[in-house]
C-alpha cells in the first residue's frame, strides 16, 4: 500500500509539473538579443486574450466596406507589414501618405507611429479604425455592436474579461489587440548568434565590416541602438533626417503658422497627416508645434528590415542600399542637393565608399530573425 | 649540533644580512634626481598633449579639441571606462578621443598606440588631477 | 534601452509640456501692458563662429547652426519686432567668414542689430565688420524701453597695439578661450563716458536693457567670462529702476541679479560651453542664481546650442530659450523675489543636475 501511494504521488507531481510547463507563462524570457518584456499592470496576458486578440485583428468587419482589417497592412506573412507598397491602402484602396510599420517587437517603442501621437498600443488601435482612409468608420459604434452579439465574441470577452453587454468597450476590444501584438517579438538573428551569442561564424566577412561601420564611420547606432547586452534598434526619439522634407521646404513657413494656430488635437493629426501629403512631411512638429520635431520622425527598429522595404515615413526609399546611400550624401536624395534648415544636427555626409555601402546593406540583411526569411523574399524589389 | 654544522649556519646568517642589505641599500631607492627627471620626461608629454588640444590639424576641417573643451573641461576622464552611448558599448577614454577625432573633427582616428593619443590623454588627465574615480558615471 | 511603457498620463504630461513650451509666443499676445511701455518680444542669435577651411568650405556643424537658428526665428509666432545678433560671428575675424555670415543672417525677416564680438574684432579691429554693420557702440529707443550697444570684448591698448607682431597672431591668441596669453575684457573708458552721456537723456524710470558681448560681471578669468570695468559699468546702470544686461560669449544658460542689474546669457547657435566650475584646477564664480543647462551629447550636434526670444513685460526680460534635444527653458525676472529665476527648475527640489546626460 505504502508503495502505491509513493508512486501515485510522484506521477501526480511529474503530471502536474508538466502542466505548468506546458501553461503559456507570458514573461518567458526574450529572444535573443532583446531586453525582457515589461507588460503593462492594467492588462496582463492570459492565452486566451492573445487568442481574442487574434482574432479581432484580423476580422475585416471592423471596416467601413467590410474589406480592411489589421492584418491588411500589418500581414503576418510580410513581417507584419504591407511591403512592398509604398503607402498603405485602405477602403476601397484609398492611399494615405505613410508607409506601414511593422508591429513586431513594437512592445519596445514608448510611443506609436511615425509621429509618436500614441502612447501605446492600446491607443494606437483605436485611431485606424476611425480614419477616413484606413478602415474607414465614422465612429467605432461598429465595432461594439459586432463583438457584443457574436457569440463567438461574447463568450471569449466574458471568459478573458469577465464582461458582457454594454461592459464591453474599446478598452477591452484594444487591450486583446494589444497583448496580441505584444507576443510578437523577435530577435535571435544571424547578428544576435554573433554579437551576443559567440557564434564567430554567424556573420560573413561583409558584414562584419559592415557592423564594424554600423558603429564607427556610418554613425548609425546612436540612434539605431545596439548596446552591450542587448540591441532594439531604436532611440524612441524624433529624428528629421531629410527625408521628404525638402519637398515642401518653401511652404513650412506658412504649414507651421497653421498648425502653431490649430492646436490639433491627436485625433485631428491622425486623420489630417494621413490624408494631406505636405502635413505629413511636418511629422511630429503637426502634434507638438515644437521646432525641434519639425520634420521629424521615430527611429524605426531595423530589426527584420529587410523584409520591409520600401522605407522611411513615406515608403520613398526603395531599397536598403538606397537608404544607405541617403544618409551618405548627407541627409539628401541627390548629392549634392541643398540639405533643409531643420535637418538632425546628427546627419552628416559620411564619405563612405561603394564597397562600404554594400558591407553596411549586407550587415542590414543580418538583422532579419529565422521565423521570418521567407517574408524577406517576398519584400524584395524586382 | 656539531661544531661544523654550527659555523655553517653562522655563515648562512651572515650572507642573508648581506645579501639583504644589498638589495634593500641598493635596489628601491630613486634619487631626487631620478624623480625630478622622470617628471620632466611625464610634463614633456603633457605638453605636447596640450599643443595637439590646441591644434587645428588633428581633423581635416581645422576645428581643435579646445573649442569645445578648454582646458579639456568637459571631458570628465575620470568615469572612464564607461558605457559611451554615441559608441554603444563600454570603452576607454583613448576610444572618446577618437571618436571625437572620426565625428567633430571630421578626421581619423589614431592607432590606439599612437603616442600622440597616449599625449592627448596624458594632457586631459593632467588638467583633472585630484578628481577621484568614479568610473562608469554616466 | 530601457523598456518602459510609460503611463498615458506621463506620456499626455510631457506632451502638455512641450505644447506649452512652444505656445509661449502665443501667451505673450494676452499679457498686460504695463507702465509706460508696451509688451513686445525680439529674438536673439548669438555666436555662430563661422569657419573658413578653405576655398568655399566652412565648417559645416557651426553653417547648419547659424542655418537652423535664423530658419527656426522666421517662423515666429507672433512676429519679433526685431532681431539681435550677439557677437562672434567669425571665428578669425577674415572676411570669408564675415561674409559667409553675413549671408546667412541676411535670410532674416526682420530687422537686426549686431553685437561686436572678440573673434569679429581682433584681426583688422573692427574694421570690416562695421562696413558690414555700422557702429561698434551705439543706442535705440524701442516702444519706451532704452537699448544700448557696447563693444565690451577691448583690452589693454598695449595687448592690442604693441604685444603682436601680426594682426593674424593677434587675432589667434585672442581666439583660444583658454589661451594664458590672452588678456582681459573690459568696455574701456571712451564708452564708459560716452554711456554717461548716452543715459543722462534716460528717466530713471525707462526700463534700461544693454546688450553686450562679455559678460559685465567677473565670473571666471581664465575664460574671460569676464569685463575687467564691471564694477564701473554697473554703476552707470545703478540709478535705474529696471536694467538689464543681455550678454553672449559664454555658450551657455547663465543669469544673475547684482543689486537692480538683472543679467541674462543667451546660447550659442555653433557649440556649447562647459560651465567654468567643470576645470577642476581654477576657482570660478558661476551666478549663484544659475541652474545649469544639461550637459552636450556631441553626436546631434545642435545638442546644448540654441537661440532665444526675450519678452520684455514690466521692463524685465522673459528670456525663452529654444534649445535643441532638450526641454526647451524660460527664465523670468520674478518681481517677488528680485530676481530672474527659471520658470520651471528654480525650485531646490527640481534643479536639473548639469551632468545629466552624456
Amino acid at each position: 500500500m505504502k508503495k502505491f501511494v509513493f508512486w501515485l504521488i510522484l506521477i501526480v507531481c511529474f503530471f502536474g509539473l508538466l502542466g505548468l510547463m506546458a501553461s503559456d507563462k507570458p514573461d518567458k524570457a526574450a529572444p535573443l538579443g532583446l531586453p525582457s518584456v515589461s507588460y503593462p499592470e492594467n492588462n496582463p496576458q492570459t492565452p486566451e486574450k492573445i487568442a481574442l486578440g487574434d482574432k479581432l485583428f484580423n476580422d475585416k468587419r471592423f471596416s467601413d466596406t467590410g474589406q480592411v482589417s489589421c492584418a491588411t497592412c500589418h500581414d503576418p506573412a510580410k513581417a507584419f507589414t504591407d511591403s512592398p507598397l509604398k503607402v498603405s491602402e485602405g477602403i476601397q484602396g484609398l492611399t494615405g501618405t505613410r508607409n506601414a510599420p511593422t508591429v513586431i517587437n513594437s512592445v519596445y517603442f514608448e510611443s506609436m507611429f511615425w509621429d509618436g501621437r500614441s502612447p501605446d498600443l492600446e491607443d494606437q488601435a483605436l485611431h485606424p479604425f476611425v480614419n477616413p482612409v484606413e478602415m474607414g468608420l465614422k465612429d467605432h459604434q461598429p465595432i461594439l455592436d459586432i463583438v457584443r452579439s457574436d457569440p463567438e465574441y461574447t463568450e471569449a470577452f466574458k471568459t478573458v474579461f469577465g464582461k458582457s453587454g454594454e461592459n464591453i468597450t474599446m478598452t477591452e476590444v484594444t487591450q486583446a489587440i494589444a497583448a496580441f501584438e505584444r507576443t510578437k517579438i523577435s530577435g535571435n538573428s544571424p547578428f544576435d548568434r554573433w554579437y551576443y551569442g559567440g557564434e564567430t561564424e554567424a556573420l560573413t566577412p561583409a558584414q562584419i565590416r559592415g557592423f564594424d561601420l554600423f558603429i564607427n564611420e556610418g554613425r548609425c547606432v546612436s540612434c539605431h541602438l545596439i548596446e552591450q547586452t542587448q540591441a532594439l534598434f531604436t532611440d524612441n526619439r524624433f529624428h528629421n533626417v531629410g527625408v521628404g522634407i525638402n519637398m515642401i521646404q518653401n511652404d513650412i513657413p506658412e504649414l507651421a503658422s497653421e498648425y502653431i494656430a490649430a492646436k490639433l488635437s491627436a485625433e485631428e493629426v491622425d486623420v489630417k497627416v494621413l490624408s494631406d501629403k505636405r502635413s505629413s512631411e511636418l511629422g511630429r512638429f503637426a502634434l507638438t508645434t515644437g521646432f525641434d520635431d519639425l520634420g521629424s520622425f521615430k527611429t524605426p527598429t531595423l530589426r527584420n528590415i529587410a523584409a520591409t522595404a520600401p522605407y522611411m515615413h513615406d515608403g520613398s526609399v526603395a531599397t536598403l542600399r538606397d537608404v544607405v546611400v541617403h544618409y551618405n550624401n548627407g541627409g539628401v536624395t541627390n548629392e549634392g542637393d541643398p540639405v533643409n534648415d531643420f535637418l538632425s544636427g546628427g546627419i552628416r555626409p559620411l564619405n563612405l565608399s561603394d564597397e562600404q555601402i554594400d558591407d553596411l546593406v549586407a550587415f542590414m540583411e543580418a538583422l532579419t530573425s529565422p521565423e521570418f526569411a521567407d517574408a524577406v523574399k517576398t519584400s524584395e524589389q524586382k | 649540533m656539531s661544531r661544523k654544522r654550527n659555523n655553517l649556519l653562522v655563515a648562512a646568517v651572515f650572507i642573508m644580512i648581506f645579501i639583504f642589505i644589498i638589495v634593500v641599500g641598493y635596489a628601491d631607492e630613486f634619487s631626487k634626481e631620478d624623480l625630478e627627471r622622470w617628471q620632466k620626461e611625464y610634463m614633456s608629454v603633457v605638453e605636447t598633449g596640450r599643443e595637439l588640444w590646441v591644434s587645428a590639424d588633428l581633423g581635416t576641417n581645422g576645428v581643435s579639441c579646445a573649442q569645445c573643451h578648454p582646458n579639456a573641461a568637459n571631458t570628465h576622464p575620470e568615469t572612464y571606462p564607461k558605457f559611451q552611448q554615441q559608441l554603444g558599448r563600454v570603452v576607454a577614454l583613448r576610444d572618446m578621443i577618437n571618436w571625437c577625432l572620426q565625428n567633430p573633427l571630421e578626421g581619423e582616428p589614431l592607432a590606439l598606440d599612437d603616442p600622440r593619443l597616449v599625449a592627448i590623454e596624458a594632457y586631459v588627465t593632467y588638467e583633472r588631477r585630484g578628481v577621484p574615480l568614479e568610473p562608469g558615471k554616466h | 534601452m530601457t523598456n518602459r511603457n510609460i503611463s498615458r498620463r506621463t506620456f499626455m504630461k510631457r506632451m502638455g509640456a512641450l505644447t506649452a513650451a512652444s505656445s509661449l509666443p502665443l501667451s505673450l499676445v494676452e499679457l498686460s501692458f504695463a507702465d509706460s511701455h508696451k509688451n513686445f518680444m525680439f529674438a536673439y542669435i548669438s555666436d555662430a563662429h563661422i569657419q573658413h577651411i578653405t576655398g568655399t568650405k566652412f565648417v559645416r556643424n557651426w553653417d547648419r547652426g547659424l542655418i537652423r537658428a535664423v530658419a527656426e526665428t522666421n517662423l515666429l509666432q507672433p512676429k519679433p519686432d526685431f532681431i539681435v545678433f550677439g557677437g562672434d560671428l567669425a571665428q578669425l575675424g577674415t572676411r570669408p567668414e564675415l561674409d559667409h555670415g553675413a549671408e546667412l543672417l541676411s535670410k532674416l525677416n526682420y530687422k537686426t542689430y549686431c553685437v561686436m564680438g572678440e573673434h569679429d574684432y581682433y584681426l583688422d579691429l573692427g574694421e570690416y565688420w562695421s562696413k558690414l554693420f555700422g557702429p561698434q557702440y551705439y543706442s535705440w529707443d524701442h516702444k519706451g524701453v532704452h537699448f544700448i550697444v557696447l563693444n565690451s570684448i577691448l583690452t589693454y591698448d598695449e595687448w592690442t597695439h604693441e604685444r603682436w607682431p601680426t594682426a593674424e597672431q593677434r587675432m589667434l591668441e585672442m581666439a583660444g578661450l583658454d589661451n594664458p596669453n590672452g588678456s582681459p575684457f573690459m568696455v574701456g573708458e571712451e564708452q564708459r563716458k560716452w554711456l554717461a552721456k548716452d543715459l543722462e537723456k534716460v528717466d530713471k524710470k525707462t526700463p534700461i536693457v544693454l546688450f553686450s558681448h562679455s559678460p559685465i560681471q567677473k565670473i571666471y578669468k581664465g575664460w574671460n567670462f569676464w569685463t575687467e570695468d564691471a564694477e564701473e559699468v554697473q554703476a552707470l546702470l545703478k540709478p535705474f529702476n529696471d536694467a538689464t544686461v543681455v550678454y553672449g560669449h559664454v555658450h551657455q544658460i547663465q543669469y544673475n541679479q547684482i543689486e537692480n542689474i538683472s543679467f541674462h546669457a543667451v546660447m550659442a547657435t555653433a557649440w556649447p560651453w562647459p560651465y567654468p566650475q567643470s576645470y577642476a584646477q581654477a576657482e570660478s564664480n558661476l551666478p549663484k542664481l544659475t541652474v545649469p543647462m544639461n550637459r552636450a551629447d556631441p553626436f546631434f550636434e545642435r545638442d546644448a546650442t540654441g537661440w532665444q526670444f526675450i519678452n520684455l513685460k514690466t521692463g524685465r526680460v522673459t528670456m525663452d530659450y529654444n534649445l535643441y534635444n532638450n526641454t526647451n527653458r524660460t527664465v523670468a525676472y520674478n518681481p517677488k523675489t528680485g530676481q530672474p529665476e527659471d520658470v520651471d527648475f528654480q525650485a531646490a527640489d527640481k534643479i536639473i543636475p548639469p551632468q545629466i546626460h552624456f
